[in-house]
């Protein structure tokens, strides 16, 4: 399975992804115990691809990404997030 | 629908966190009402820049930065931002704490957009410090009653009734960014709107991130479509 990362040469430290990831009492993303205390992503917490919670409401382009590949989901591609057309309309 | 408005919508608006209760309802308030609102609002930004940019000189800039400086100074916001964090009852702050602190956060937001108004007044020659716009009385002067505090009380005191500014509003604040680095190719004016375009990007976030989690019943769906309906009626939409 992949795994997100938060790319910090895009993102704004907004906290959007930690205000709506904590609402849901996953907690996988934290602040960093690092001089510049930026947000990062537990991978052993995260449920991606089950949840993509952050990426919904993260307003900056290309700031999370799949470790793995490097693909940026900041907006969300149409694989990611259509999953409430389809319940909706049974497409 | 104007590409503008449509690339929007497929990046930003439709995307949404899975089992989210109020994504449906977020759906069918942007299809039934906002959507109307955002072409309206967009036509209107990208026919006042042309409009500009058709007059041959850079004396519009000037009339668009002294007017956002009196829009969005830092008076206006801290009164604005702070009556915004008033309209959560102390009994109800344990339950919108995340409200509360996306509001305090805002305090600065909004302070800060008044250097950037400043910054292309300073660099473009027209004033030689911010000093100088305390006597300028465009300065200091807009058209909405904001400055007696009417633009923030919307009908329905409700925690919630934030959100809907925040969906609404602030997308028209997305769209109208977008305008104008589609449209101009002047250094400081793309550094006016470029510096706000993921800043207005986050609080509409913030908006569409209450709406999906929270607006999930009738009782607390009612006072987005109210203050929604409200909004609507200041841009003279009928839907």
């Amino acid at each position: 399975m992949p795994t997100l990362k938060i790319n910090h040469e895009r993102c704004t430290e907004c906290r959007m992804c930690y205000v709506a990831c904590r609402e849901l009492n996953l907690n996988a993303v934290y602040v960093s115990l690092e001089p510049l205390h930026r947000l990062e992503i537990d991978p052993h917490k995260c449920t991606y691809p089950v949840c993509t919670v952050c990426l919904a409401y993260c307003p900056a382009e290309g700031s999370i990404v799949e470790a793995e590949s490097g693909r940026w989901v900041v907006p969300p591609p149409p694989d990611i997030h259509r999953w409430w057309l389809k319940q909706a309309t049974g497409l | 629908m104007h590409p503008l408005l449509g690339q929007f919508l497929e990046k930003w608006v439709w995307p949404t966190a899975p089992g989210a209760g109020g994504a449906l309802f977020r759906r069918r308030i942007t299809e039934e009402k906002c959507l109307k609102g955002w072409e309206v609002a967009l036509h209107s930004s990208l026919a006042e820049i042309e409009k500009g940019l058709a007059s041959g000189t850079d004396d519009w800039q000037r009339r668009v930065a002294l007017g956002g400086y009196a829009g969005e100074g830092v008076q206006m916001s801290i009164k604005q931002m702070s009556a915004q964090l008033l309209s959560v009852d102390l009994t109800e702050q344990e339950k919108y704490i995340d409200l509360q602190r996306m509001r305090a956060r805002q305090v600065w937001d909004e302070c800060k957009h008044s250097k950037l108004h400043a910054e292309v007044l300073m660099a473009k020659g027209w004033i030689k410090d911010e000093r100088e716009l305390l006597q300028n009385s465009a300065a200091h002067t807009q058209p909405l009653p904001a400055y007696f505090g009417l633009s923030m009380m919307f009908p329905h005191i409700h925690p919630l009734a934030r959100a809907a500014q925040h969906y609404f509003v602030e997308a028209i604040a997305c769209l109208g960014i977008a305008a104008y680095i589609h449209l101009v190719d002047d250094p400081m004016t793309l550094h006016e709107h470029l510096s706000q375009r993921d800043e207005e990007l986050m609080h509409f976030m913030e908006g569409k991130y209450k709406i999906d989690t929270y607006c999930t019943t009738p009782e607390n769906q009612k006072p987005v479509e109210d203050t929604l309906d409200f909004l609507l009626h200041r841009l003279r939409v009928s839907l």
